[in-house]
Formats: structure tokens, sequence, C-alpha cells
């Protein structure tokens, strides 16, 4: 009975057009701008990513990774007491404006790596070597910078290119010179704006002598040690807040800096509103669509399915016969809207627009939603079918 | 047909009534009916008679509010809405106006609906309507839409699909009034030949007075009640409601 169920769903061409377009467009708003508001939130806490160590200490009253209050320099001495401490490294983080060569402005990420270990420094130079840091007035940029401070350049055919950054090329930071030693490869920020890796104590001349420049310290357990007991210690000894990198944002981990400043952004910002609203938006399309196109597929097959009450099928067999086109529909929908947010998401990473993470959770979500509308439809279709009685295939 | 057959329908003071106080309506007031084993008895009776819902008494789909209904020895007043269904998938056959046949199903797929329903295996309900769909001359179109097929046709479906779970009772409602006189008699041949059985009775509603010799029996019906039963339908008077 229930593959004829899903002849019957499938012999309709128009009305199953319509309730897949209905469901997978639905699956494909909730996944796409959920897979996209998880891209955008991991960007929040790009530096935790892009500047790698296990352990980052900072001022107490700091919430997030990109909320840098200033130290003096002796907490470094501080931390190095710390028993259970292998290394200490200091950390600079600032947001500046750059003033390019055509006189045009940007607003960087300043960040001042320790110049004896260069603790933090990013995983990957594509150009250049990070030891040219130690050279006077250096930088490092990372590509998307290099892309994004890039001078435009008009061609033999009158089209303007961009050309990017490169090694050799020179910016002033506050009327300093900064001269391109290597270009990385790092996550893009939250803000947009490019990276620019330079020596700690250079970042004290580039902020023009802040009193106090350190933003962060970068500490690292020596054997033994897990980076949560570190903190912990370090905590209790200095009166400092210490964090560990884990970045999955998840876990019950209270110390994970990632994962509170995923939180801190969830909490202080307009964003999961704003991207709610979309997967809502999906969810009562989807649900009114599917809801309403299931509905009419119903009414129009009432009195058939009236005469399969009267030939003595139950309501329950009629039921399962309406949740399995309905789950049946669902389950193709998703399909289809999943398919679409991954092929978009694609195309997206290529281009290197706003984010996009797809998380299992994500498809797992939209899964269980997308069954959630097809149920919905399928209730409102069996509230029908229940009430219609056998007896009316007699009345022409 | 013989008059000592056993008693295959028996309605006693069946009634039914719709609204209530001033307003309320009899359908069926004290209705006697009586149909044998081996029998096709007509129904008929001008419209508002009711003759549709004496039918529906019959078949299990709707419960009376006084009187009995035994079929085949099943008393149906008094069941639950769970057994009356049971009863209905069992022993009884549909035949409807309008064919009710599901267009987005095959031929053969329509005619298997009765048995799957019982929870026939798929492959025995397909050979089973194969099989009867041959009796009923439509052979070769198992897999046709409903759609691609004449009224004439699609009533034989409807008969192989009435048919194919060998029920006791088979109810007609207006086989005939979709069709051109010839096709109708064609499909009342068809349901004579098919439904005669000395363990099978036909309940037949109809207003189509060229299909009354095919009948055993006669049972007219006025103001919800029996009115008379003719035994010999070629005595039958031609009335104007007819």
């Amino acid at each position: 009975m229930y593959r004829l169920a899903l002849n019957m769903l499938f012999g309709d061409r128009a009305k199953l057009a319509m309730l897949l377009c209905g469901l997978s467009f639905s699956a494909l708003l909730m996944a796409q701008q959920t897979s996209v508001f998880f891209g955008i939130m991991s960007w929040t806490y790009t530096p935790v990513v892009n500047i790698r160590a296990h352990v980052w200490v900072s001022d107490p009253m700091v919430e997030q990774a990109n909320d840098a209050k200033p130290m003096r320099d002796t907490e470094l001495g501080r931390v190095r007491s710390v028993d259970g401490v292998a290394w200490v490294a200091p950390l600079h983080t600032s947001f500046l404006q750059a003033r390019m060569v055509d006189g045009n402005f940007k607003l960087i990420t300043l960040v001042g790596i320790d110049a004896d270990t260069f603790a933090g420094a990013p995983a990957q130079i594509t150009q250049g070597r990070i030891e040219d840091l130690r050279l006077p007035n250096t930088v490092i940029v990372d590509e998307w910078g290099a892309q994004l401070m890039g001078r435009p350049v008009k061609g033999p055919d009158g089209k303007i290119t961009n050309v990017p950054l490169k090694p050799g090329d020179v910016f002033e930071i506050n009327d300093i010179e900064a001269r391109i030693v290597g270009i990385c490869k790092v996550r893009r920020a939250f803000t947009g704006g490019p990276f620019v890796y330079t020596t700690y104590d250079r970042s004290k001349t580039y902020t023009l002598g802040a009193r106090r420049t350190l933003s962060f310290m970068l500490a690292e357990p020596v054997a033994g040690v897990t980076p949560a007991e570190l903190c912990h210690r370090i905590e209790t000894e200095t009166g400092l807040k210490a964090w560990t990198t884990d970045t999955v944002i998840w876990d019950w981990s209270e110390r994970s800096l990632a994962k509170n400043t995923f939180w801190w952004f969830w909490k202080n910002t307009g964003i999961p509103f704003s991207f709610g609203t979309a997967v809502a938006l999906g969810l009562f399309v989807g649900i009114a669509v599917s809801g309403q196109t299931f509905y009419s597929f119903v009414l129009e097959n009432l009195k058939y399915f009236a005469a399969i009450k009267a030939m003595g099928a139950s309501m329950g067999v009629l039921a399962r016969m309406l949740i399995i086109q309905a789950v049946t529909a669902g389950l193709i929908g998703f399909g289809l809207g999943a398919g679409m947010a991954q092929a978009i998401g694609r195309v997206m990473i290529e281009k290197g627009m706003p984010p996009f993470v797809m998380f299992p959770q994500v498809l797992l979500a939209t899964l269980a939603l997308t069954m959630g509308i097809s149920i919905v439809s399928a209730i409102i279709g069996i509230v029908k079918v229940s009430r219609v009685d056998a007896a009316t295939v007699f009345r022409g | 047909m013989s008059t000592n057959n056993p008693i295959a329908v028996s309605a006693r003071k069946v009634e039914i009534a719709f609204g209530v106080g001033e307003a309320k309506i009899f359908a069926l007031k004290q209705a006697d009916f009586t149909a044998r084993r081996g029998e096709l008895i007509m129904l008929v009776g001008p419209s508002g008679c009711g003759k549709t819902t004496l039918l529906s008494v019959i078949a299990g789909t709707l419960t009376p509010q006084a009187g009995e209904i035994e079929v085949f020895g099943q008393r149906l007043d008094g069941l639950s809405q769970a057994e009356l269904t049971a009863f209905r998938q069992k022993n009884l056959g549909f035949v409807f106006q309008s064919f009710n046949l599901i267009p987005t199903l095959t031929v053969i797929e329509n005619v298997m609906v009765p048995l799957l329903i019982q929870g026939t295996k798929h492959a025995l309900a397909r050979s089973k309507a194969a099989a009867i769909l041959e009796q009923v001359g439509l052979k070769g179109r198992e897999e046709s839409s409903p759609n691609a097929l004449s009224g004439g046709q699609q009533q034989r479906v409807a008969i192989a699909r009435a048919l194919v779970h060998e029920p006791t009772l088979l109810i007609c409602d207006e086989p005939t009034s979709a069709l051109d006189k010839d096709t109708g008699a064609q499909i009342m041949q068809m349901i004579r030949d098919l439904s005669r059985s000395p363990q099978r009775c036909v309940v037949v509603v109809t207003h189509d007075f060229r299909i009354f010799r095919f009948a055993d029996r006669i049972a007219e019906m006025e103001d919800g009640r029996i009115s008379r039963v003719i035994d010999d339908s070629s005595t039958l008077e031609i009335q104007p409601h007819l």
C-alpha cells in the first residue's frame, strides 16, 4: 500500500514539483543562511586561529579575542614565574590606519609578535621569510590584505586592474614606513581588514609609543601540564585572565577564548537575530508553501482517500500513507536544498565572498526542520482525511 | 435465483435522521430490507428517498440510529468503527458512480488496492489483479492510466477492483449513470456474470430503468422506507422519477 502511496505522490508531477520547490527552498534558506552565519561567526575568533599558542593571557576584564585591554610589559615576568610555564611571549594587536602609496587609507589589524621566538607568527608564509621581520621597518601582510591594499594600474587596453602588494612594496602606518618582506596566508578577520604582522617592539613604534602595548601574552605549558591547568595556575597566581585556544565552540570549556568570543558576539550583536530571522523565514515559508501544497494534494485526492477508507483501509494505514508521502517529499526537498546550499557555498568560497561553514550539525538540523515541515504537512492532511466520511463516496 | 436462498443482507426498522427538533428529517424511517445470497437486487426510487443512505448503512459506512443490520450473519449495528472497517475490508466490494479510480496510479495498481489494504503481498496482489483484468477484457491495458481509458473501460476496472478480493457483498452505486445505453448494458451484464455466485449478493442503487432487466428483484423506496418489492422486473411500471 505504501508503494502505491509513493506512486500517487510521484504521479502528480505538478503538485510534486510545487511541493519540492517549497521544501527545497526552505532547506536551502535554512542550510545556506546558517552556514553563512557560522562562517561569519567563525571569523570573530580569527585571531585565536591565526596566532597559534596553547594559552593566551589577558587583562582580567577582557571578554573576547578582539577586545584587547593593554597591560604593562612587566606582566610578562609575572606570568613567566608561574610554575608550569615553559615560555611566554608578548603579543600586540591594534586597529590602525595604513596609508597607501596612492594616498588612500585602509584599516588594518596590526599584530606585533616576539622577534626572538616569532611566537604567534602565521603558519604559512607564501612569499618572503619570517626572519626578515627583524630588518628595520618591515612587515608581513596577509594575501587578502595584499589584494585589498593593492595598486590600481591602467593596462594597455585602458582597463584598470588591481595589482596586489608584494615583497618590496611600501606603505605607511602613522607616517612611519612599513616595507613588505613577506606575504602570508591566514584566515580573514571579522572586521574585514588585513592582518599586518611586525615585531612586538616595532608595533610600539607604529602605535606612536602608546603607554601600554601588551595586548595579550602567549604561553606554553611545560610537558605534563595541560593548557587548562596552566590557565588555572596563571589566574590564581597573577590575577590575570588565561584562556585555552581550542576552537570547538560547543564544548563545555569555560576557558576557551574562541568559544567565549563566539558567544560574546552572539549575545552582543544583532548577527544571530538577523540570520535567525532568515532561518525562521525559511522555516515558515517551508511550512506555508509545503503545508498548503500538500493540503491541496490531499484535497485533490480526498475522494480517493474516502474510497480507500470505504474499501476498508484503517485510519492508521491512511495516516502512514500520508506520512510516507510527506516524508519522502521532505527527504528529496532536503537533498535538493542542501545540495544547492553546498553548491552556493563552494562558489562563495572560491570567490572569497562571505565565509561559509557547513557543520554536520547544520545539515542535521536542516534535515530535522525539513522533516518537521513534512510532518506538519502530513498532520494537516491526516486531520483532513480523518474527518472525511467514508459514506461520502456514495454522494457522487 | 431461488427465494429459498439464505438471507445475505437484512435491515430491520432502520432509522437515520438528520437535524434536531422541528428541523429533524428522516432519511430512513423504520426501513426494512432483505437481500438473499446469489441475488442481484436493485434499489430504486426518486432522489432523496433514502437509497444512498440505506446503501451506506448496508455497506457499514454509516451507522443507523435505530434498527438492526445484519450482513452475511454479522450484526453491523453496535460494531466499533475499527470492526466495521475490518468487516468492509474483508466482505465488501464497491463500484462507484464516478468510478473513483486513482488517476495517478496505473490500471493494475488501482485493482490491487483492496488486496494491499488486506495486507496481501505486492507480487501476489499484482498477479490476482492481472487475472481479473483479463476476465473483464482489459488484458494489455494493465499499465495504462485510468484517464487513457473510455468510461466503459474505467467502469470495468472499477468492477475488477470491486471483485479482486472476492467479497461476499458487492455494492454498486449508480454503476451505469456515466455510461451510454449499450455500454451500460455491457457493464451490467458483466456485473451479473462475474458476481453471480451462491455465496455472493449484489445490491445496486440506480435511477437507470434501462438496466432493471438485470435485476432478480427490485426494491422501490419512497420517503425513507421500502414501499414495494418487485420480483419480476419486466412487470415494473416505468415511473417518471425513475
